[in-house]
């Protein structure tokens, strides 16, 4: 009977370096998703791969629910899709009775293809082009404007169609949070909002429903939506005595944070990152405040990030390993920043499929691109790693697969955990033939 | 006797509270054996076993929950640990989220609430200014090179950069500004503080809340020469009126719970807040040293005893810090490394 | 022989008394280290390897390289020539 190996190391102690090495080590295995194994995943459907849980769609999906609706009487969640249009994953969210967030003519094209009606679609962007405007309107989309512009082409719309377009304002404004964005949508504190209303009233095509607003991403202040709550509650109140309009949904966007790890954060997150019933609370209690006799406007909640993150996983396989200049180990994997776009701002969660012995030491995780940018970790503790090991990254499941890029290499296959286990495809891997599909090759260069 | 497990046990050049709190146990009257919980092998607590008994490493509070508490229970499986008295300010918050499991388990310990430890974020000051009748210096949270400009423009230089939790630089110009400002964020990430610098005395309170508005002790004392990294080397007790009128509005206020330090400026009348620490400062054995034992105090707290409030204090007592040397083999060091403990 | 003045410990702590370095080897790291200090070649220690433990001699061989390539680099060996 052989003795069990482990590669041999050796490490240099230096101070800022002897620190305690064996607590950490537990938390960094996962043998499996969702009970299926991460060796099964990667013979079946190949590595790297994309794993989403079904069953955390639907469990996150629904606590959020439960959770705003036990502090606020009407709420709507509508799914961005930007965090991630697959079909597989949007219908989920719309199954638990989500409508539509979309901000291009792409993803209100997805939404309808996917059997979304008009009037559970929410159309935001800053670029809405004129032909999906029109059939926006037509179908009776919530349209949320942000510009004059826009207004100018409603208004147009309008005009052809011979109706009154009714529509959500966009508005930015100082909650106490940093970076303050300004872009979206017209300026609170400024006045700009009021001469915009006068202007739509004036205009007479145009009614406005609703506010709208978003903030940032990953706002770690719940305070900061308690303050938006209360100034869209104010504005609103304010448009309705002016102008005659009945305010019926306050739109508050996204920028819920998930349990992913900012760069730049120090704490862990589950200590450093407000949980999601913070934000309830505040939100809540805001709008309950400030509406006492009168009618609840609806709330709408454009959660992403919250809800699809942590339902991600992407395996990736350890393809070589090498000495850098300065001794310190780099492993070099088969999934990159082409696939993680949010390595650039977040830590994932790294997880190996099984236990490795050996002490953990300082290694950098690099991906497979031949740029210097693609970096996945660059400062990771693990034990050393023999070719072929798995390895799960986490969170994921936000962003990645919309902002992900064919560079060099395939996109490979994301697949759905079902409830009961069963394991599907919801995206094929690319082939050759998908990516040259459409070029076209000049005659004279045949 | 007590098993009592405290950190911050880095008598270094910027030194944790650790060592102060352990003599400070050592001197009062409840038996405490003492376990040290150490970040690195080369913590001078380490070496200290007259001091302290056991000594555990423990991993980084920024690397999760579930590895901290782990540890901690380890711990208390070979120790029989009673109490912890964590004194570093990145450990605090998963210490404060930890607390309820950690009584249920047996481990005690007497801290702030969250929304306390939220408190000393360094741009929450206006409000803690505003209970206490304190002034505070113009604080800006930056987290961009733009947001930075934008604080800077806003005050004249010197101004003090600040980390979230350790760090203080002094810079004389933008350039400096932004040097301190990069060296910090990737230090500890954001935001970083931008604060006007304010002359005058600089004066500081230590003392243990009860968590319903009263105190177990307060000790007020004027920094008299501080070192290059802005620690206190002498410093002497003073009996302000103002300032410790203050600090026990601040405690009634907020009824803070356990230990904190208010770090001020005194300035003719106006006293600025520069910084508020939950936790003992590192040179809380000077307030043992004139018959306030607050590590005591606090150790009886957590134990559920009711600790004496008394907090008759002379003026006029001085405190010296000095530097010492000890000389032992490779085998702590080597234990330390291999087992992690010991 | 550099190797033969480091004080290694069963637990695998090593120090060195010339440079005042301490390292720490795991079980494997520590095997090798005794092979080499009995001037036993790098191919005869990867046979070892392989034969102690669970371990195919290729990968053995390429993990021994590694390690040696480490011990370079901390100026603890060098290739004989």
């Amino acid at each position: 009977m052989k003795k069990p190996y482990q590669k041999p190391s050796i490490i240099k102690l230096r101070v800022g370096l002897l620190r305690d090495k064996k607590s950490g080590l537990l938390r960094m295995v996962r043998r499996e998703i969702d009970g299926v194994p991460v060796k099964d995943l990667v013979r079946k459907f190949g590595s790297p791969l994309f794993v989403f849980s079904e069953k955390r769609l639907r469990d996150q999906f629904r606590y959020l629910r439960r959770l705003f609706e036990s502090h606020y009487p009407r709420v709507e969640f509508s799914w961005s899709y930007k965090t991630n249009y697959l079909d597989a994953i949007c219908r989920i969210f719309h199954q638990e009775g989500a409508s539509a967030e979309v901000v291009s003519d792409f993803e209100y094209h997805k939404a309808r293809r996917l059997g979304v009606p008009g009037e559970n679609i929410i159309f935001n962007g800053p670029y809405k082009p004129r032909e999906i405007l029109k059939q926006a309107v037509l179908e009776g989309a919530r349209i949320n404007v942000d510009s004059m512009d826009e207004i100018l082409d409603l208004e147009e719309i309008a005009r052809e169609t011979g109706q009154k377009i009714r529509i959500g304002l966009r508005i930015n404004m100082d909650t106490g949070i940093y970076p303050r964005w300004d872009r979206f949508g017209f300026n609170l504190e400024s006045g700009e909002v009021l001469s915009v209303a006068r202007r739509i009233a004036a205009g007479d095509r145009l009614e406005v429903m609703g506010l709208h607003c978003h903030q940032g991403t990953f706002i770690l202040d719940p305070e900061a939506y308690a303050r938006a709550a209360e100034k869209l509650l104010r504005l609103a109140r304010k448009l309705e005595e002016e102008f005659g309009w009945n305010i019926e949904y306050l739109d508050l966007g996204g920028g819920f944070p998930s349990r992913s790890r900012p760069k730049g954060l120090y704490l862990p997150p589950e200590v450093g990152i407000p949980p999601l019933s913070e934000y309830a609370e505040r939100i809540a209690r805001s709008l309950l405040l400030g509406t006492m006799a009168r009618d609840y406007p609806l709330l709408v909640l454009e959660i992403g990030r919250a809800l699809v993150d942590e339902a991600g996983f992407l395996i990736t396989t350890v393809r070589s390993t090498k000495r850098l200049a300065d001794g310190r180990r780099a492993h070099i994997l088969d999934a990159g920043v082409n696939l993680l776009f949010t390595a650039f701002w977040y830590h994932f969660r790294i997880e190996i499929e099984r236990e490795l012995p050996g002490p953990p030491e300082p290694c950098t995780l690099y991906g497979p691109l031949c740029m210097n940018i693609d970096v996945v970790e660059e400062n990771a503790w693990l034990p050393p790693l023999p070719r072929g090991t798995h390895l799960i990254l986490s969170p994921v499941g936000a962003y990645n697969l919309t902002q992900w890029m064919q560079f060099i290499t395939y996109r490979p296959r994301v697949v759905l955990i079902g409830e009961s286990g069963q394991v599907e495809v919801i995206r094929e891997a690319e082939t050759l033939e998908d990516v040259v599909r459409r070029e076209r090759l000049p005659e004279h260069l045949r | 006797m007590i098993k009592v497990a405290v950190s911050g046990i880095n008598a270094v050049d910027n030194p944790g509270p650790g060592l102060g709190i352990i003599k400070g146990l050592r001197e009062g009257s409840t038996p405490v054996s003492v376990v040290g919980l150490a970040y690195d092998a080369m913590e001078p607590g380490v070496y200290l076993t007259d001091l302290i008994e056991r000594v555990y490493l423990m991993p980084y509070p920024s690397e999760g929950e579930a590895p901290f508490l782990n540890r901690l229970l380890y711990i208390k499986e070979k120790e029989g640990l009673e109490v912890v008295i964590p004194a570093l300010d990145p450990e605090l918050p998963l210490f404060i989220d930890l607390e309820p499991r950690l009584s249920e388990l047996g481990v005690r310990s007497f801290l702030p609430t969250r929304k306390h430890f939220k408190l000393r974020a360094k741009d929450r000051l206006p409000v803690i200014a505003e209970a206490t009748g304190l002034k505070t210096p113009a604080t800006f949270a930056v987290s961009s090179y733009e947001e930075l400009q934008r604080a800077l423009s806003r005050l004249r230089f010197p101004v003090m950069v600040k980390g979230l939790f350790y760090r203080a630089f002094r810079a004389y110009n933008s350039t400096e500004a932004l040097q301190y400002f990069q060296s910090i964020s990737a230090e500890w990430g954001y935001p970083v503080i931008i604060q006007e610098i304010v002359e005058g005395e600089e004066m500081n309170v230590v003392g243990v809340g009860d968590g319903e508005g009263g105190h177990f002790g307060l000790l007020a004392i004027k920094k008299l020469w501080i070192t290059s990294l802005g620690k206190i080397w002498t410093g002497v007790t003073v009996k302000h009126p103002g300032l410790l009128e203050a600090a026990e509005k601040f405690v009634r206020h907020f009824r803070w719970r356990g230990a904190f330090e208010l770090e001020t400026i005194v300035s003719g009348e106006d006293i600025y807040l520069i910084e508020i620490n939950p936790r003992f400062p590192a040179w809380i054995y000077f307030a043992v040293g004139v018959g306030l034992n607050l590590p005591e105090r606090l150790l009886r707290a957590a134990l559920g005893e009711e600790p004496e409030r008394d907090w008759e204090y002379p003026a006029g007592k001085l405190y010296i810090r000095f530097t010492d040397d000890l000389v032992t083999d490779l085998d702590l060091f080597q234990r330390m490394v291999t087992r992690g403990e010991r | 022989m550099k190797l033969r003045r480091l004080a290694i410990n069963e637990e695998g702590f090593i120090f060195d008394p010339e440079t005042g370095n301490s390292y720490t080897v795991n079980e494997t790291g520590l095997f090798i280290l005794e092979k080499l200090r009995q001037g036993l070649s790098p191919e005869e220690i990867a046979r070892l390897l392989s034969q102690e433990y669970d371990i195919s001699p290729e990968e053995a061989r390429r993990d021994l390289e590694d390690f040696l390539e480490v011990l370079v680099r901390y100026g603890l060996w060098k290739e004989p020539k």
